[in-house]
């Protein structure tokens, strides 16, 4: 699947900065060219994104399409680009040229154009792509890539360069190159679980059972999904191999299951309820207990990992109200961290650790909040509708969450840093919940 | 196209066919976006199912459990000869009043010796579905155990819990939420 996409990373090139590149071979460099610009969400910049041009095989246009739709759409997610209406290109860009000196920069200045992407296309028995980004203002290309695939994977390849275009603006890789899962109750009554890309494309129903289906999560290489499933009419844990299409039902003596998560090195913390008591044990991947984390007389639930080391936040009402708390798999004392509210769940570990997302109930229903791990610093990133399930991009910029508002529940995504929210991740009918976002897929 | 795998913590699960399953899904989303929202059944695999244990064998008119009952869009919670109790919020403890309630079922159970009892704990819509699967635990938990206390032996009870997910109502108003934290009782014979 994803593996056999032939990326050619050997042959990649990094066309960098002009004045880099040239650097790098011992010309003189300009000292007058400025640096590579850092822009912030703050300021939304103009993008232009060309029609790719067909070098020999795309004369349908299919791969241009699929290409540049990705890409605009991943663009407008990120928040950081307005997306220059293509009605208002100047230039035709199947007879100019894609790279510098081939093609008039007063074409997209004109447009007020900040940055522009255009590149070619080979379509044959593999499809071949050469993409470039470059600074409109500056009349200079920032970076280029070349993909080599087959067809059905030419999103992920507009997916890529999206990634690597935001790393080139803002100095932080994107977050598109990763898949979304999530629990909908499209087409029925019944919650079933789906994975797609984060910006929706390539969607697959996982579970197709007239049940409840609820809390998927990822492994870090994203080829492992994790669910709780009531399908024999009493819930278990449900391993999917995403590859070989296989399932193995996780069932340790433990009660009955509450819900888990992927450990960053392959292992499960997993919530089981017994005598009416939630606790949190850790368990290797097929479902051995490999120790008990938490032992008290409570509800200990929503294990969430952090990818680096060893802490997990969970939630607990051992204090009489459930509240946030952190400790490691080391079975250090649990340090709680929220004491704001009487209603805090479902943290999230950011991709560094050093933050957690929660929901918290507050006026007027639930709200998503963000605090650093040590309980400091506490922020409030939502304010309408009923909002629940924060989870982090693997670049840690941005939360994704569900949220009921105008009528449906949706999965949305909005900056950590400010709440801003920047797009809707799923769409129609139905209620869609319960959002995990993977890592990079590939790494 | 069925492969199994055993996992050692425990039993042994499967899902055939996954990529050709891929198309068939495809084509049920497809008839499912032209029937619109209808409530029709859609006949996937597992359709009729119904695990071992309680449930389905319902007495005195009982339909089963409540998700026995979702799943053929019945009315959950009707029938059976015992009746729900109820709690405040993110609470567990049994009520005053409603443990009254807990008597009258225990006299129930005593005069049907052979009957069981399935204890479901269900939440209202509030806070994240994992709490309140672990709180409707907690709920059917605190009923188990103030029926051994009234001389229902443990082995005739078991719980589970729906958490917030089989809802009798869905307003957002407090009438509607003290509905739905509840336990509800299933019995077989």
């Amino acid at each position: 699947m994803l593996t056999r996409m032939m990326l050619a990373v050997a042959g990649l090139w990094m066309l960098m900065a002009g004045a880099t590149a040239m650097a790098q071979t011992g010309g003189s460099v300009p000292s007058t060219l400025p640096p590579i610009r850092i822009v912030g969400a703050e300021r939304v910049s103009p993008i232009a994104v060309a029609d790719l041009k067909n070098l020999s095989g795309d004369d349908d246009h299919q791969v241009s399409k699929v290409f540049t739709a990705t890409l605009v759409r991943d663009l407008k997610l990120s928040g950081y680009f307005s997306v220059i209406d293509p009605h208002a290109y100047i230039e035709d860009s199947q007879t100019s040229g894609y790279d510098v000196g081939q093609f008039n920069f007063g074409d997209w200045s004109s447009l007020n154009a900040e940055f522009l992407v255009k590149g070619a296309v080979t379509r044959g028995a593999k499809v071949s792509l050469e993409i470039m980004l470059f600074d409109v203002g500056q009349q200079r290309r920032m970076m280029g890539r070349k993909y080599v695939g087959s067809s059905h994977e030419v999103g992920e390849m507009a997916r890529r360069f999206a990634d690597a275009l935001m790393e080139s603006v803002t100095g932080t890789r994107g977050p598109f190159a990763t898949k979304l899962a999530f629990v909908s109750t499209r087409g029925g009554r019944f919650k079933e679980v789906y994975t797609s890309w984060l910006d929706g494309g390539s969607l697959f129903r996982v579970t197709d059972n007239p049940t409840i289906n609820l809390f998927p999560r990822f492994n870090k290489a994203a080829d492992r999904l994790l669910y709780l499933s009531y399908k024999t009419m009493s819930p278990a844990l449900y391993l999917v191999d995403l590859g070989r299409g296989v399932e193995t039902r996780i069932e340790p003596p433990l009660g009955m299951p509450v819900g888990a998560a992927f450990t960053s090195g392959g292992r499960i913390i997993g919530a089981f309820s017994r005598a009416g008591q939630t606790n949190l044990y850790l368990l290797d991947e097929s479902g051995g207990e490999l120790k008990a984390l938490t032992d008290e007389h409570a509800i200990n639930v929503n294990p969430s990992p952090c990818v680096n080391g060893d802490a997990f936040a969970f939630a607990s009402d051992r204090s009489g109200t459930p509240q946030i708390y952190v400790m490691d798999l080391g079975g250090d004392d649990a340090q709680r961290i929220t004491y704001k509210g009487d209603y805090n769940t479902a943290p999230a570990f950011s991709p560094d650790c050093k933050k957690i997302a929660y929901e918290g109930r507050g006026e007027g229903g639930f709200q998503i909040f963000v605090t650093n791990a040590d309980g400091s610093g506490t922020r409030q990133l939502t304010q309408e509708g009923s909002n629940e399930g924060p989870v982090w991009s693997p670049d840690g910029r941005y939360i994704a969450f569900s949220s009921r508002r105008e009528g449906g529940t949706r999965i949305y995504m909005m900056l950590a840093a400010d709440g801003k929210i920047t797009g809707s991740l799923t769409e129609g009918d139905g209620d869609d919940t319960n959002p995990a976002w993977s890592w990079w897929i590939g790494g | 196209m069925i492969r199994t795998q055993r996992g050692r913590g425990g039993l042994v699960a499967e899902a055939g066919g996954w990529r050709h399953a891929a198309a068939a899904v495809a084509i049920l989303i497809a008839a499912l976006a032209l029937a619109g929202c209808s409530s029709q059944k859609t006949g996937g695999p597992g359709e009729g199912q119904q695990g071992s244990g309680l449930g389905e064998n319902g007495l005195n008119g009982s339909g089963g459990s409540s998700l026995a009952q979702f799943q053929k869009s019945g009315t959950l919670g009707a029938g059976g000869p015992l009746t729900d109790i109820h709690f405040d919020y993110n609470d567990y403890t049994v009520r005053q009043q409603d443990g009254e309630i807990l008597k009258t079922n225990a006299d129930w159970l005593q005069k049907n010796a052979t009957a069981r009892a399935q204890i479901e704990g269900h939440c209202d819509d509030r806070g994240s579905e994992e709490y309140n699967i672990a709180l409707g635990a907690k709920r059917a938990q605190a009923a188990k155990d103030y029926l051994e206390t009234l001389g229902i032996s443990a082995d005739r009870l078991s719980t589970i819990s729906y958490g917030k997910e089989l809802p009798l109502c869905t307003e957002e108003t407090d009438d509607c939420w003290q509905q739905n934290r509840r336990d509800h009782f299933v019995v077989s014979q």
